[in-house]
């Protein structure tokens, strides 16, 4: 149990700066998630805390305690590995107390602390078999337990599910959701994957290149995206971004290139200073089809020929043009029927973000 | 639908099988027959041909090919110097082996981690390997040589008095310069192989050791070392199946002496087939030696297998 604090952290490899003045509070038992697109410095932001790499510039402390020259071993945190990184030649059982084992913790207790984390994880009656007798989803099961009979001060987890498949991949995710609502202890979880992300997290800290985009509650992120980067990292389908102009005379206009004009609602941007050039920031659900109610205060209605049709049962994602680009709107599944239907549109201007075109920064 | 089709595909495909597939068996056997023809005549005539040398009389120094039963069994099991080559090839063996192994795992221990300039010693760690047996056992005779050879004047410098060893005559310095050769020449191989070996090792265990608080002992215990097993096993075998053949330095350093003091398996079997024209005895030697170095296969291979499939 504690919180970690990194400040001002760097991390070169040769030419390669990774990681660039990184600032981070992890409150005590909070559930952050790291999460970026492959290279933006998530994973060795993960690994400087663990100890695994050493750091260039800056430091870490957890539980007050700096740790910037101590050995991973010492610094009481438990950490669980994409590969699971278990040991090949020691059943489940040896697996998961082999770290207790090596801090000469007396048997008894060892057999104890296995047997109550086994519990845990459901994976009693497999404790006897080799890491090859198991199957992805249970392995990561072992890699978790040996993680948590250390009642370590901080779990580590990076990329744990990347290798299993997308049914495993969920149940896993709820599994350590729940984990974390039993044990309470600061958990650090590095995903390349915004799903896991939006559901795991307490907060999320969103990096792109060595520096952080944006960090906090997964909603906060997701209604209010700093910059055009996070709006698009975060949903999926992603946000459409059309461009368009934003003018300023009798209330907020936007006019997109096709000439649709689209009133932004009272107070929509929070700045008076805004450029003309803009991007108007829409969720596929936030587009709906028309039907017959009458006008609500911040939506706006337009005609659209439906180009493409993704059916997913529930929803159906149709695409369309607008503004001169394609534009993806999330419909129930019988709102359109068939390629080519033109069909009325409710923009939700509500719910949209703008963004200057230049600096991609939101409004 | 499918099973349809399969049936069709029979039955079209049936009607011009036979004499098809005769043209090609036909075919395939004129391909195999000269290499077929090269090995009867260049290994299955030859070993045929000993077993029956091992029966008669093959010896250049007594005229004709008489039948003499088991005698030539008798004369190389009741020959000390045989039993003794047998017993040093053994010792010589195990000995150059173990040390091989051992200092070639610390050696490759040591390198497992990348640096600068690993790459350049690496390169001339391996350049033995590439080295003729008969130059290397050159060389240490020069190295060794009493009084002109520089070892013995390193050693009188270090000790602070004059070093005298006659290291190619004198036992047991004698054996200690085969070890030396040996050992100079092959660590390498064991090096290289166990290498591959610790670079193959996922790096994340180590990592998940480290973070579990497993020490270093523990972890090449339990971590490095069952990794390792299969690849360990496989240079012991390689390495123990060259080192059984041991010949050209002992050729060359010693010449089998003093006596037959430093006679290996190969050296007793050479000596007694090319300068004494013994054959039939020489044979029957080489298919006893034969016959014993199988049974180490064997029990290796086997061992081998058992941890590969692990």
């Amino acid at each position: 149990m504690a919180e970690v604090r990194v400040t001002d952290l760097h991390k070169h490899f040769g030419a390669v700066h990774a990681v660039r003045g990184i600032n981070l509070d992890i409150p005590d038992g909070e559930f952050t998630v790291l999460v970026g697109p492959s290279g933006c410095g998530k994973s060795t932001l993960l690994r400087t805390i663990a100890g695994l790499e050493e750091i260039t510039e800056g430091e870490i402390a957890i539980g007050g305690d700096v740790v910037n020259d101590m050995r991973p071993r010492d610094r009481d945190v438990a950490m669980v590995f994409q590969d699971y990184a278990l040991y090949p030649h020691m059943t489940a059982r040896a697996n998961i107390g082999f770290g207790l084992r090596a801090r000469k913790m007396p048997q008894a207790e060892i057999d104890q602390r296995v047997g109550r984390a086994a519990a845990m994880l459901g994976i009693n009656g497999l404790l006897d078999r080799y890491p090859r007798q198991l199957s992805g989803g249970q392995r990561q099961r072992v890699a978790i337990g040996r993680a948590i009979v250390r009642n370590p001060k901080v779990f580590l987890f990076d990329e744990p599910l990347s290798n299993l498949d997308a049914q495993l991949r969920d149940e896993m995710r709820g599994e350590i959701k729940r984990l974390h609502q039993e044990i309470d202890t600061t958990m650090i979880y590095v995903t390349h994957d915004q799903i896991e992300a939006m559901t795991l997290a307490d907060r999320i800290v969103l990096m792109r290149d060595g520096v952080i985009e944006q960090q906090g509650a997964p909603l906060d992120l997701f209604e209010r995206p700093v910059n055009r980067f996070v709006a698009g990292f975060l949903g999926s389908p992603k946000m459409n971004f059309i461009p368009a102009k934003l003018m300023r005379e009798d209330g907020d206009r936007i006019i997109l290139s096709d000439g649709i004009s689209l009133a932004l609602p009272r107070g929509r941007l929070s700045t008076n200073a805004a450029p003309t050039d803009v991007l108007l920031g829409l969720r596929p659900e936030h587009i709906s089809r028309a039907g017959g109610e009458p006008m609500v205060a911040g939506t706006a209605r337009v005609d659209a020929t439906v180009d493409l049709l993704q059916p997913t049962g529930s929803r159906t994602f149709a695409t369309f043009s607008l503004g001169g680009v394609p534009v993806i709107a999330e419909l129930q599944a019988h709102d359109v029927s068939r390629v080519g239907e033109k069909i009325p549109l409710v923009l939700n201007l509500d719910r949209a973000s703008i963004f200057a075109a230049d600096s991609e920064k939101a409004l | 639908m499918a099973g349809s089709a399969t049936a069709v595909g029979t039955i079209s495909g049936g009607r011009h099988l036979p004499s098809a597939r005769q043209s090609d068996r036909r075919f395939k056997w004129l391909l195999v027959a000269p290499a077929a023809l090269l090995i009867l005549a260049i290994s299955i005539y030859p070993l045929l041909f000993s077993i029956w040398v091992l029966f008669v009389n093959y010896d250049f120094q007594i005229p004709g090919h008489a039948f003499v039963g088991l005698k030539n069994f008798s004369q190389v099991i009741f020959d000390p110097v045989a039993r003794y080559s047998l017993w040093v090839t053994v010792v010589l063996s195990v000995i150059n082996v173990t040390i091989e192994f051992i200092l070639g795992l610390a050696i490759a221990m040591a390198l497992a981690k990348t640096f600068r300039g690993r790459g350049v010693i690496i390169s001339i760690l391996i350049v033995p390997l590439f080295i003729s047996p008969v130059i290397v056992g050159q060389v240490w005779v020069l190295m060794l040589h009493n009084p002109f050879g520089p070892t013995n004047y390193l050693l009188g410098q270090l000790l602070g008095y004059d070093v005298t060893i006659k290291w190619l005559t004198q036992f047991p310095w004698n054996f200690v310069a085969l070890i030396l050769a040996d050992v100079w020449q092959w660590t390498p191989f064991m090096f290289v192989i166990l290498l591959a070996g610790l670079t193959s090792i996922p790096p994340h265990v180590y990592e998940a050791a480290e973070l579990d608080g497993v020490g270093p002992w523990l972890t090449f215990w339990n971590i490095t070392l069952p990794y390792l097993a299969p690849m360990i096993f496989l240079a012991i075998t390689f390495r123990l199946l060259d080192a059984v053949r041991l010949f050209d330095t002992i050729f060359i350093m010693t010449g089998g002496g003093p006596g037959t003091s430093t006679y290996s398996a190969s050296f007793y079997l050479y000596t007694i087939g090319f300068t004494q024209f013994h054959l039939s005895r020489a044979t029957a030697g080489a298919w006893i030696f034969m016959v014993l170095t199988l049974l180490v296969i064997i029990f290796l291979v086997r061992r081998l297998l058992k941890a590969e499939t692990r």
